[in-house]
């Protein structure tokens, strides 16, 4: 399926499924599946819930295809969507509501950048985010998993999260920070 | 089922699913409805807000409150118990749900929600400021007044110049031997008792025409003033607040004269 249109972009790819070819959403299909899986596994573990709720993604995102403003990127239209599945999941297993109010996303922060430099190499963080990912909150993990394995940028996540922009960038630094944390408990030590 | 297994079942579900018509693609106009509908939402919304806040304004002024904290201590006591505090829960809570609805906006959600209120609220009070600078609701309330104003009457009626037993605004319709008689908004005469004891925090200066806010306890039509501001308001809320023919000034023979304090 990929071969048949290797070069066409996301974009041009849902314009030519709105104009009838719906052949092509397995194109999409193809490309996401693999992102959407790995991002799923990340909030839950239950290998048939990973498949349910991928399956609904895509359906979702095939219903609801004509409303995908093609200026913007697919790929965040489609995290988009997984981001609000994921939340529904949580919720529903929690069986509480997500805060009403959160002080993060009210006040504005200084814009912080969290790339990769000299304070945690590359090797560290994946070492963190291995070990201690499942032990944060869902508003740190997020972000974290989006910037560092998604490889997104801050305005991108904002736009799937629907928050500030420098809420991600605060998030972020707190998720590294508790990481830290918890990773020098577990014995590990950070190579600097 | 391996990993790879699970994902092309994925995809082979999906497809299968679009192919045989179980699942379809809503249309475009579904959209363009949905987000006309919600944007004339949004503007409705705003639209109610900037009209409550400029009706709060309105009948705070129209009813003499506004003016309360000139009187000092009191004053301010009055004035906080007399504000229409259920339309400004109405209004705050409007607002809260106006700022709900722009956050779906990019241009809203990727800012702190603290810079959208405080646009919002600048933005409302912007507006309310410059409509209260017209004609619009004291011409509504005028309609009301005569029973021509079908949907919001009784709220104009109810709200629009609320009576308080201890603030009264009315234009000076004559002068007495111990004070002067006004006409309220709402066309009462009121005979206002002045005697030594009453405050002018702006000045003994009253005459006929004058636009005054009194401060006393009302017993049927008269009202023992504690204290009496002429008010240079020069929006004219009201009909009898607009000259029709030109007043000889009166000077007050025994109005007490008192120093301004």
């Amino acid at each position: 399926m990929e071969q048949k249109n290797p070069f066409q972009s996301d974009e041009d790819v849902v314009a030519l499924i709105r104009a009838g070819d719906i052949d092509l959403f397995g194109v999409l299909i193809h490309r996401y599946k693999e992102k959407m899986v790995r991002y799923a596994r990340k909030f839950l573990s239950d290998n048939e819930d990973i498949n349910d709720i991928i399956q609904e993604i895509f359906i979702k995102a095939y219903v609801n295809i004509q409303s995908f403003d093609t200026n913007r990127k697919f790929s965040s239209w489609l995290y988009r969507i997984a981001h609000n599945e994921l939340v529904n999941v949580l919720k529903k297993r929690r069986g509480r509501t997500l805060p009403l109010f959160d002080l993060d996303v009210f006040l504005p922060y200084e814009l912080h950048d969290n790339s990769l430099g000299q304070e945690i190499n590359r090797q560290d963080m994946q070492k963190m985010i291995d070990n201690c990912l499942d032990k944060l909150e869902p508003k740190y993990r997020e972000p974290i998993i989006l910037y560092y394995l998604e490889d997104l940028p801050y305005k991108e996540i904002a736009d799937i999260m629907r928050i500030p922009i420098s809420t991600v960038g605060i998030r972020i630094k707190r998720a590294k920070k508790i990481m830290r944390s918890i990773f020098e408990k577990l014995g590990y030590k950070l190579e600097r | 089922m391996n990993n790879q297994e699970v994902k092309n079942s994925i995809a082979e579900k999906v497809l299968n699913k679009i192919k045989s018509g179980q699942i379809n693609m809503k249309p475009k106009a579904y959209f363009v409805l949905k987000t006309v509908l919600f944007v004339l939402g949004v503007i409705t919304v705003a639209l109610f807000i900037l009209y409550l806040i400029s009706f709060i304004a309105f009948s705070l002024r129209a009813s003499g409150v506004m003016f309360l904290p000139g009187f000092g201590f009191r004053g301010v006591g009055i004035f906080l118990t007399s504000m229409p505090w259920l339309l400004i829960l109405v209004a705050v809570l409007l607002i809260v749900v106006l700022e709900i609805l722009v956050k779906h906006f990019a241009f809203s959600y990727r800012r702190p929600i603290l810079y959208s209120i405080i646009a919002i609220i600048v933005l409302v009070f912007l507006g309310s400021f410059i409509i209260n600078k017209t004609q619009f609701h004291p011409d509504l309330f005028q309609r009301a007044r005569e029973g021509r104003l079908p949907l919001a009457g009784e709220f104009y009626r109810d709200f629009g110049v609320p009576k308080f037993q201890n603030v009264h605004r009315g234009v000076v319709s004559e002068v007495i031997d111990n004070g002067f008689r006004i006409e309220t908004p709402n066309k009462e005469i009121l005979e206002v008792i002045v005697d030594s004891e009453t405050r002018f925090p702006f000045g003994t200066g009253i005459k006929e025409s004058d636009t005054v806010v009194v401060l006393g306890e009302r017993n049927n039509g008269t009202v023992q003033a504690s204290g009496v501001s002429k008010i240079d308001d020069n929006f004219k809320i009201f009909k009898q607040d607009r000259p029709s023919k030109p007043r000889n000034m009166l000077i007050p023979h025994r109005m007490p004269i008192m120093p301004d304090r």
